[in-house]
């Protein structure tokens, strides 16, 4: 049988749509689920998705990119890579699963939303893949770290970490639940695709890759670069509805959007991506730092995209670009003193060598969070462990729902955006996150963050055993340093290295 | 009496931490109730210096002798514990 060659009926198809006889266009396209914002259909049926692609064609390269990572990890199981890999970068990857599958997962209901909902049906067309991308997503990176549940109880968080009530995973469900979960579908193409896949999962997948290649792990390379594929065309969905909004008037509110789901990205990453790159991975294995990744991934690719689309730079450009020399490091921080809260091991990370590394990268770090350093070195040195573990919770922000951090030692700049709303006083992080919960208060002002829950009585035993239990961590799962404060060592040792 | 939690910014630190005070505190019991959280865990003590309280959002700075209760705060409000000469 004579096939049509795809270019005679490939535009067809794609732009398929039909007048609706048996109900009304307002009930098979419901306002709420599809976004259309008073733009007539026909409009949205000029949304061009710039990467288009057929069914066959689909199949036949997800077959190869699954094929092709499935054998990597079959051939090198027995290397054994991970049982004999440092310590912080199994932390790494155990962070990693925590956070990603199941958000992978919840990624493919915002698809299918799209999918079902979209007025525009090239942005059906192009969801059905995206659906089944990250199915596959959420799939295979439950599959890749169930090999290593005889290892530690943590690598079981995986399936566990969005079920819990663990702070980390309240902050991830808070930014994925608000991108693209509770959004019509036309604010998730915006807000998830372009806002989030496009800059942000270049950085895990891509990023991570690159530190995995060098650090030796070609399983989880290979696993992230081929999610990193789908990542790349499915995130293209979210540029045609930019076009159709900025060209009927709708420029504020795409510009809105856009801004808020850049910013809690940025504070979802800078809590998990960044620990992971500055002081998780081994510093020998690391390709560019956190900083270096953010302003090559975000700042120059993003500013360049908004600006080719015909929106704006965020009006708090300057904000994140002075922050990249900061909240990461207070994340950190935070993490490896609050870590039996955590279902990773943090590497700490601020050994002598490390530290040369971090002043390389970010001059002042020494005089800044360095003063801290010092202090938990000297108890750790001198028999006082107990000091270097917390007796409180730290300060939680409304919005990105983690510790609000700043500047420590001699430049101190830390500061608590308070707000008072309906007789709450809220407290945010950062001018920006205050500024995401007044766009739409009535969204936010709801929620209970953990310091919430805590002061209304949900953790019980109100003290740190009663909040691990409250955040479901048992013994085996809740972390400790990494090494072992192996580390510590060569801060005792005389330096024999001095010229 | 009756526990009243405020958040605590303690001086050369780099987080903000939930702590516990009572209403009939002082100030100078405020401060220390802070410090057990932040000093000699991540902040050096300074020799000679006393901590004092400030209200963090306007830069008030409290009698030492000043009561949680007589300060009009409002429940988890953020205070500053610095050092300072007198
Ligand atoms: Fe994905
Ligand atoms: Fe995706």
């Amino acid at each position: 049988m004579a096939k049509l060659k795809r270019e005679e009926w490939y535009d067809l198809t794609r732009a398929t749509n039909w007048t609706p006889k048996y109900v009304t266009e307002e009930e098979l396209f419901p306002e709420e689920m599809s976004g259309s914002r008073g733009i007539p259909a026909e409009v949205w049926e000029t949304y061009d998705e710039p990467y288009k692609v057929v069914y066959s064609e689909y199949v036949e390269t997800q077959r190869e990119k699954d094929a092709g990572a499935y054998s990597v990890k079959a051939a090198l199981e027995r290397s054994q890579y991970v049982e004999n890999a440092d310590p912080g970068w199994v932390s790494t990857m155990v962070a990693h699963y925590g956070a990603i599958p199941l958000a992978e997962y919840a990624a493919s209901t915002a698809e299918a939303r799209m999918a079902r909902f979209a007025k525009a049906p090239g942005n059906r067309n192009m969801a059905v893949f995206g659906m089944m991308d990250e199915n596959r997503h959420g799939q295979i990176q439950l599959y890749f770290p169930h090999a290593y549940t005889k290892l530690s109880r943590q690598w079981d968080w995986a399936s566990k970490a969005y079920h819990t009530n663990e702070w980390a995973a309240i902050a991830a469900r808070s930014f994925f639940d608000d991108a693209m979960m509770t959004r019509d579908s036309v604010a998730v193409s915006i807000m998830l695709t372009f806002a989030f896949e496009t800059g942000f999962t270049n950085m895990q997948f891509l990023g991570l890759a690159a530190d995995a290649a060098q650090a030796g792990d070609h399983t989880f390379a290979s696993l992230i670069s081929s999610i990193q594929t789908d990542e790349s065309r499915h995130a293209q969905q979210g540029g045609p509805s930019l076009k159709i909004l900025i060209a009927n008037g709708k420029k504020e509110e795409a510009q809105t959007m856009v801004d808020a789901a850049i910013w809690r990205a940025w504070k979802l990453f800078s809590a998990l991506t960044g620990p992971a790159m500055d002081y998780y991975t081994p510093m020998e294995h690391r390709s560019q730092s956190f900083k270096e990744f953010m302003e090559e991934w975000i700042i120059a690719q993003f500013e360049r995209q908004l600006i080719d689309l015909g929106l704006d730079k965020p009006w708090y450009w300057d904000i994140l670009i002075r922050d990249l020399d900061i909240t990461h490091h207070g994340m950190h921080m935070g993490i490896w003193y609050w870590r039996p809260t955590v279902w990773w091991n943090p590497a700490a990370g601020f050994g002598p060598k490390e530290r040369e590394w971090l002043e390389e990268k970010y001059p002042g770090w020494n005089e800044t969070f360095g003063e801290c350093a010092d202090v938990i070195v000297d108890n750790l040195l001198n028999g006082r462990p107990e000091l270097t573990g917390p007796e409180t919770l730290p300060t939680v922000c409304n919005m990105c729902q983690l510790p609000i951090v700043g500047v420590p030692g001699s430049k101190w700049d830390v500061k608590d955006y308070q707000l008072e709303y309906e007789g709450r006083l809220y407290h945010f992080g950062s001018e920006v996150d205050k500024w995401c919960f007044e766009i739409d208060p009535e969204r936010y002002k709801g929620h209970l963050n953990f310091i919430d829950r805590f002061l209304a009585g949900h953790v019980q035993p109100p003290d740190l055993m009663g909040g691990l239990q409250y955040m479901g961590l048992a013994p085996g799962e809740m972390g400790d340093d990494a090494h072992g404060y192996e580390w510590v060592k060569a801060y005792s040792q005389p330096k024999t290295d001095a010229a | 009496m009756a526990l009243f939690p405020i958040h605590s910014n303690f001086e050369r630190d780099f987080v903000i931490q939930l702590v516990p005070v009572d209403t009939d505190d002082t100030m100078d019991q405020v401060a220390e109730k802070c410090a057990h959280h932040s000093l000699n865990r991540r902040v050096k003590p300074q020799p000679g210096k006393i901590l004092r309280v400030r209200r963090h959002c306007d830069g008030e700075i409290f009698p030492r002798d000043m009561t949680v209760a007589s300060a009009g705060l409002r429940p988890t409000e953020t205070l500053d514990i610095i050092f300072s000469d007198n």
